[in-house]
């Protein structure tokens, strides 16, 4: 456990960005509400996206992206700083996104309808377009985990450690997810 | 090569080129109201907490989970007052998570912060199973829960207006009055949700799944180093049962699922079995050759339990524990558990009792302690348990415990057994204080057995650490097969425990073995001074089970070693016993003993064997059990066996297979090697997967 926070440490450097949102995380906790204010103005954009990527459309990813400033919200204090803010609200991301389309799920919508109904999908223009919407689908058409390591490796581009790190597994875990996600992926694409 | 190779071409990485539009500038400004509102909410219920630092709080992680029926970790406080004001919300989930809920009631969630009271006490742990989750009540009573807050250990709290809801989106349908307030409180825990990171990792938990323990696999050893090799044995079968399911589905299990000491022991071996109660059980041991290695050695190591005689007839004192939550309401959960448990009840004669309690979906004693004569009855009342309810029962686990002891059969078996599909709301939130109390009752002669239904949301992880605690075995129930071996075949194995805290230990001769490594056993693994230590609790043995552990060795020169020697060597040279290979040690205690005896046995060359054809067919089986879990887990020391020899070495083991779960196992290796075949590597070694990968 000491080891994997050193690393994380480690990993992340010092940059002024970095030290901004910390500097405003510590004055959120403090019960700022302006640097709260300042701190989720600048991670909605990447929430939104990254809701974005995972769901496919519009109406879900606002949704989601709203949740996740509300959580955020409240869940602020709890934040200890241990690993990197962007991690942290990742993984709350994530959550939100499982939470609503499990939720679909619940209310008889089939799981797949999000995947073929992406009414807000920029239009393709070009052959190509169309094969990286056929990617999209079949990616966010994988069970949750496969879905998720997936994505933040390659979507995202994150380390397979700081993938582990947002989905709460350990390194080795991302891997073989990454690894089965490629062979359901195999037929499809 | 695979495609896995080419960075160039592969086509995960068109995923980087991601397309996603801007966010809209009203959604967002919306969005960032709401944030602020419900920080200004906590901040609000931060200034009202009278003390403690903040920095308190931060030790707090508050991970709900987020399907509806994941609220074993409720930390309820004592007062009776909140434990009302938790029933609501918690009337809500189950209600939202059946089947059975109205489309539009279901899940839509108000994204603001109403008048809601929340409590969040939380903690870390680093092995339990579970999360932490805390906190909703309703605003119903906003006078009452201040005064409960003031005097808890509350770490937010929502002011009682935060204005008015704006809501997520238009889709909301508007339930009635309580509902919404319900619904607001679970919103409430879901916003609890965020937990520091480092936390997440050490909770194995999560809401998306089944869950397992995460271990490593035995590393090899040097006997100069460590000669001594100590383990707690292990009956459990649920990771077999477990495996063969998510194959016959078309998935490979995860590594952490398959414990290859559970695959082995999940078939029956015919051990010769131990003559008398008193010492009950002899070991089998056959040295042979490594069929995955050709330069090291096998060490197999059977045991069988003592089969008391018909005449010998303990009499049983049953007390069922149903999860009835709505999550049980698919048709391999609760309907094959009632048919499951109807069989066990044939099973039973005059002076056995059985009770049922129910808990999760509805609460309370379903079946006061019957006579397991009276079929009718106990059918009867089998028959009537419904998924699904209204109202948490939690007071399950205290209740059932309560019915074995006014039941209590001396010198009977007396045992609860849990049957869930992976909540463990039974009343006692703290995974710790549960395993306390289930150790407590197991002291005082009550012990209890898990039986794990369907899948998606199993609890294996909890499932055996309750089990161990307490005594009994932890089974997965994927069918009604599987039931039938558990309940009926193996029935004198589950209920009739003829020896308890079993350890084995193994001290190789440094003179003939350079290595070993055990299979299997990671989480069994115990220190070398826990075995003479009668205090250390160990797994448990019943009537007719066979244990099997298998070791690979590398005989001393035969150049197989993998870890050179030291160049300083050794500076004792120990007097050697001669050619025996390595002593065997064994510690049992009688199920009403609580003084260990000893078994001791030295593994002499008489049990070598050059080739594996002269190894009995048990002994050639188990070995292709160990090869086929080695490599489906993605073992470093499987070697390069294929499937096609595993399968052929099987074959070669399957022997009579009466109950035919040999042959059951031999087209479960046809799958396996389908769904991951030999070229199929270790995502590890794929550069295109990983820029890290230890």
């Amino acid at each position: 456990m000491h080891a994997a926070v050193t690393e994380l440490y480690a990993a992340s450097p010092i940059d002024p960005r970095h030290a901004l949102t910390q500097a405003l995380v510590v004055r959120a906790q403090n019960g700022d509400v302006e640097a709260f204010g300042e701190l989720i103005g600048d991670h909605y954009d990447m929430i939104h996206r990254t809701a974005w990527k995972w769901c496919g459309n519009r109406a879900d990813a606002e949704d989601i992206a709203q949740d996740v400033c509300v959580k955020l919200g409240s869940a602020i204090s709890s934040f200890d700083g241990r690993s990197a803010f962007s991690s942290w609200v990742y993984r709350i991301t994530l959550n939100a996104v499982r939470d609503l389309q499990r939720a679909g799920k619940r209310r008889g919508r089939h799981s797949d309808a999000y995947a073929e109904v992406t009414p807000d999908e920029h239009p393709a223009d070009q052959e190509e377009a169309a094969t990286s919407r056929q990617l999209w689908a079949a990616v966010r058409q994988l069970p949750e985990k496969q879905r998720d390591a997936v994505l933040l490796v390659y979507a995202e581009e994150l380390s397979h450690a700081a993938a582990a790190e947002i989905m709460g597994i350990r390194e080795a875990t991302v891997s073989w997810h990454v690894h089965e996600a490629r062979k359901t992926l195999r037929g499809l694409l | 090569m695979s495609d896995d190779n080419n960075m160039h071409d592969d086509p995960l990485n068109g995923l980087k080129n991601a397309n996603t539009p801007d966010p809209r500038a009203d959604a967002k400004q919306r969005s960032l109201a709401a944030g602020m509102a419900a920080f200004e909410a906590a901040q609000k219920k931060t200034q009202t907490t009278p003390q403690g630092n903040p920095w308190g709080r931060r030790l707090t992680s508050i991970i709900a989970s987020l399907k509806g029926i994941k609220i074993m970790d409720l930390r309820l406080p004592i007062g009776t007052a909140v434990i009302a004001l938790i029933a609501l919300p918690l009337g809500y989930q189950l209600y939202s998570s059946t089947s059975m809920t109205p489309a539009e009631v279901a899940v839509q969630r108000p994204a603001i912060v109403t008048p809601v009271k929340e409590q969040a006490k939380t903690e870390q742990r680093v092995e339990a199973p579970t999360v932490t989750a805390e906190p909703v009540a309703p605003a119903t009573e906003p006078q009452l829960m201040q005064d409960e807050t003031a005097s808890s250990t509350l770490t937010r709290q929502a002011p009682p207006d935060v204005g008015s809801p704006p809501t997520v989106s238009g889709k909301m349908a508007a339930p009635a009055q309580s509902m919404a307030a319900s619904a607001d409180a679970m919103f409430e825990s879901e916003m609890a949700m965020p937990a520091p990171m480092p936390s997440m990792v050490a909770l194995p938990t999560e809401p998306s799944g089944d869950t397992f323990t995460s271990f490593d696999e035995q590393r090899l050893k040097a006997v100069a180093d460590e000669p001594v090799s100590t383990f707690s044995i292990d009956v459990d079968t649920a990771s077999y049962a477990y495996t063969r399911r998510m194959l016959e589905d078309g998935f490979v299990p995860e590594p952490d699922a398959v414990r290859i000491e559970e695959l082995i022991n999940y078939f029956p071996y015919d051990y010769p079995a131990a003559d008398s109660a008193a010492v009950p059980f002899k070991p089998t041991m056959a040295v042979y050759p490594t069929p995955w290695n050709p330069k090291t050695q096998l060490l197999q190591i059977g045991i069988k339990g003592y089969v008391p005689t018909v005449a010998e007839d303990k009499a049983s004192n049953l007390v069922f524990l149903i999860d009835t939550s709505g999550s049980m309401d698919e048709p391999d959960k609760l309907p094959l558990l009632k048919r499951a448990f109807s069989l066990l009840v044939d099973q039973l004669s005059a002076n056995d009792t059985v009770a049922i309690v129910v808990y999760a979906g509805s609460a309370g004693v379903v079946l006061e302690p019957t006579v397991a004569t009276d079929k009718a009855k106990i059918l009867g009342a089998l028959d009537n348990l419904a998924a699904g309810g209204s109202t948490a029962g939690a007071e399950g686990i205290a209740l059932a415990y309560r019915l074995a002891e006014q039941g209590k059969i001396e010198g009977g078996t007396n045992r609860v057994i849990l049957a869930t599909d992976g909540d463990f709301n039974v009343g006692i939130d703290d995974p710790e204080a549960l395993e306390d109390f289930i150790k407590a009752k197991r002291d005082s002669g009550t012990t209890l057995s898990v039986l794990g239904f369907g899948q998606g949301n199993l609890d294996d992880a909890t499932m055996q650490a309750l089990a161990q605690n307490g005594n009994g075995n932890a089974s997965y129930i994927s069918s009604f097969r599987e039931a039938q071996k558990v309940l009926v075949e193996e029935m004198g194995g589950t209920l009739d425990m003829i020896a308890k805290d079993v350890k084995i230990q193994v001290e190789f001769n440094p003179a003939v073995v350079s290595e070993y490594r055990l299979i299997g056993y990671e989480t069994r693994a115990l220190n070398r001074e826990d075995f003479n230590n009668d205090k250390v609790d160990a797994g448990d043995i019943g009537a007719g089970h066979t244990v099997t552990a298998i070791y690979e060795i590398t005989p001393a020169g035969s150049g197989a070693e993998l870890i050179d020697p030291l160049r300083y060597g050794q500076t004792n040279e120990t007097p050697t016993a001669g050619d025996e290979i390595a002593f065997l040690r064994m510690r049992y205690k009688l199920p009403d003993s609580d003084v260990s005896q000893l078994i001791e046995v030295p593994v002499t060359p008489d049990v070598v064997y050059g080739d594996i054809a002269d190894v009995s067919a048990d002994m050639r089986y188990a070995a292709a059990v160990a090869a086929f879990g080695q490599k489906l887990k993605g073992s470093d020391y499987g070697g390069e066996m294929s499937w096609d020899e595993i399968e052929a070495l099987a074959r070669s083991g399957r022997g009579a297979d009466d109950s035919g779960y040999r042959v059951e196992f031999i087209n479960l290796i046809k799958t396996a090697s389908l769904l991951k075949p030999d070229t199929d590597r270790n995502p590890c070694d794929t550069p295109a997967s990983g820029e890290v990968c230890q």
